[in-house]
């Protein structure tokens, strides 16, 4: 069997037990049907009848929530180290490594110390790392912005354009009340009212799909990828931004819809 | 102070002339017209001959070309729309043929709309817009929606919220021109008990009962009365 797979950290000073053991992913075990205990042969060679050592899986790793592990294709194999320096035949080389270090740790003396004495190599610490390979996705946050922003404009004009054909539904109705002595800020307020209603429930229904939408999304992505991470997420301030949003639209909406009607004359809004 | 004997509608001379296009149409042509407080008026004639008009200009919806038109003692042919609304929710009943009740609101609250507007309280609107309703036989139905209402129910209701305010006259255009004959004779003799119980109605009509029910009719043609 041969599978691509990651070195993603090697375990210093392991112990040598009789039996070595590996730990292996779970989007691995879920490919190659692997469970804890299989015995499985290792080997840095695609050809069968290359040397290879036998080993047990002795853990199956969750992924953590890194988007930067989510569309990767890669498995991720954890082995003891000498073993994983037998196996790819690089001896002590190695390209990369990880430091974990104790909470109370200098962390800037300790890179600087690394610098120091380990010609060849640059520290850094993880958090530039995640700075740095998020700006991808960074750039498509802001896409996602765009295409909110445009959302939103075009909702807004969808939205204005809905409630004034509303409204324009009702001019007899309205030209009847000012007849009966309604004024037209009575008028203009009662739209209002009902606008702003209309927008904050429509608001709260439409949080609630997207709720349900989100936890759909995050659902079939997170079993996709087999990853714990949020594809999709609602917040408060997020529900905050789109009731009032949408009570501000929907006001603004009704008053431009209802100024159009009361200054038009009742005899007018009856067609006569 | 306006004594009771002087007319509670009184036009003189009223012309309404229309831009129809580059054509000018003389709706009314020199009308002059008294109605008496207690009076139950119909204005009757032709479609076309200005009867629908009139009812606007006595209804202080529109304003004559020239002449005067005073409603109760008061010239209203040049209020500005915010005095004619406020003279309209005080003074001036109107019935619809189409009712015009709003559909969101009970029967009992389309009544007490006009007093809400009259910032009457709202203990006293509810008591007066249920006495209303009870007027005109509706007491079992003043928490129905209009849609939930027949023809005849729903200008039972819009006769009742007519009345809302104590308008001084009540105004109706083809007040049965949407109902069925039987309906249509309902609401005739509401009309009787109202003007026998007081109050003063002008009514433009082709119905001929709903004429023969008034105690005078305005024959128009051509925007003039030509029978009085």
């Amino acid at each position: 069997m041969l599978l691509p797979f990651l070195v993603f950290a090697l375990f210093l000073q392991a112990p040598q037990p009789s039996q070595r053991t590996i730990a292996i992913d779970e989007a691995f075990a879920a490919e190659a049907h692997l469970k804890v205990g299989d015995r499985v042969a290792i080997s840095a060679q695609p050809d069968p009848s290359a040397p290879a050592e036998s080993v047990i899986v002795g853990a199956i790793l969750r992924r953590g929530a890194d988007p930067s592990q989510v569309a990767r294709g890669d498995f991720v194999v954890r082995m003891h180290l000498d073993q994983l320096q037998r196996i790819s035949g690089y001896g002590d080389r190695v390209d990369r490594f990880a430091i974990a270090t104790r909470p109370s740790a200098d962390i800037d003396l300790t890179l600087q110390r690394i610098n120091h004495v380990a010609f060849g190599f640059r520290a850094y610490r993880s958090r530039d790392i995640a700075v740095e390979t998020s700006r991808t996705f960074q750039v498509v946050s802001r896409f996602h912005r765009a295409i909110g922003v445009i959302t939103i404009v075009a909702s807004s004009v969808f939205l204005l354009c809905i409630m004034v054909l509303k409204v324009e539904e009702r001019r007899r109705d309205i030209a009847a009340l000012r007849l009966l002595g309604i004024s037209r800020s009575s008028v203009v307020r009662s739209i209002i009212v009902e606008a702003a209603v209309v927008a904050v429930l429509g608001s709260m229904l439409g949080v609630a799909l997207g709720w349900v939408v989100s936890f759909l999304v995050n659902w079939h992505y997170q079993a996709l990828y087999r990853t714990p991470l949020y594809f999709s997420i609602i917040t408060p301030p997020i529900i905050s931004l789109a009731v009032s949003l949408s009570l501000v639209l929907g006001i603004g909406a009704g008053v431009l819809a209802s100024m159009r009607l009361v200054r038009t004359p009742p005899l007018a809004l009856f067609g006569r | 102070m306006i004594a009771d004997s002087a007319p509670i509608v009184s036009l003189r001379n009223v012309r309404r002339d229309y831009a129809l296009g580059a054509e000018r149409v003389h709706a009314l042509q020199g009308v002059s017209l008294d109605v008496e407080r207690g009076d139950y008026v119909a204005i009757v004639g032709p479609s076309g001959c200005g009867k629908s008009t009139l009812l606007n200009l006595i209804g202080v919806i529109d304003q004559p070309t020239s002449g005067t038109v005073t409603i109760s003692g008061k010239r209203v042919d040049a209020m500005s729309d915010r005095e004619a609304t406020s003279f309209r929710l005080h003074n001036i009943g109107f019935v619809f043929q189409r009712f015009y009740l709003m559909p969101i609101l009970s029967a009992l609250e389309n009544v007490a709309l006009p007093m809400a507007e009259a910032k009457l309280r709202r203990e006293e609107r509810d008591a007066r817009a249920g006495e209303l309703l009870a007027y005109v036989g509706l007491s079992s139905r003043e928490r129905h929606r209009p849609s939930e209402l027949s023809g005849g129910e729903q200008q039972r209701v819009a006769i009742a919220r007519a009345l809302a305010n104590h308008p001084a006259l009540l105004l109706a255009d083809e007040p049965t021109g949407e109902l069925d004959a039987r309906t249509g004779t309902e609401i005739i003799s509401l009309f009787q008990r109202l003007n026998s119980d007081g109050t003063t109605i002008v009514v433009v009509t082709h119905d001929e009962d709903l004429a023969n029910a008034a105690r005078h009719n305005v024959h128009m043609r051509d925007g003039r009365i030509v029978n009085a």
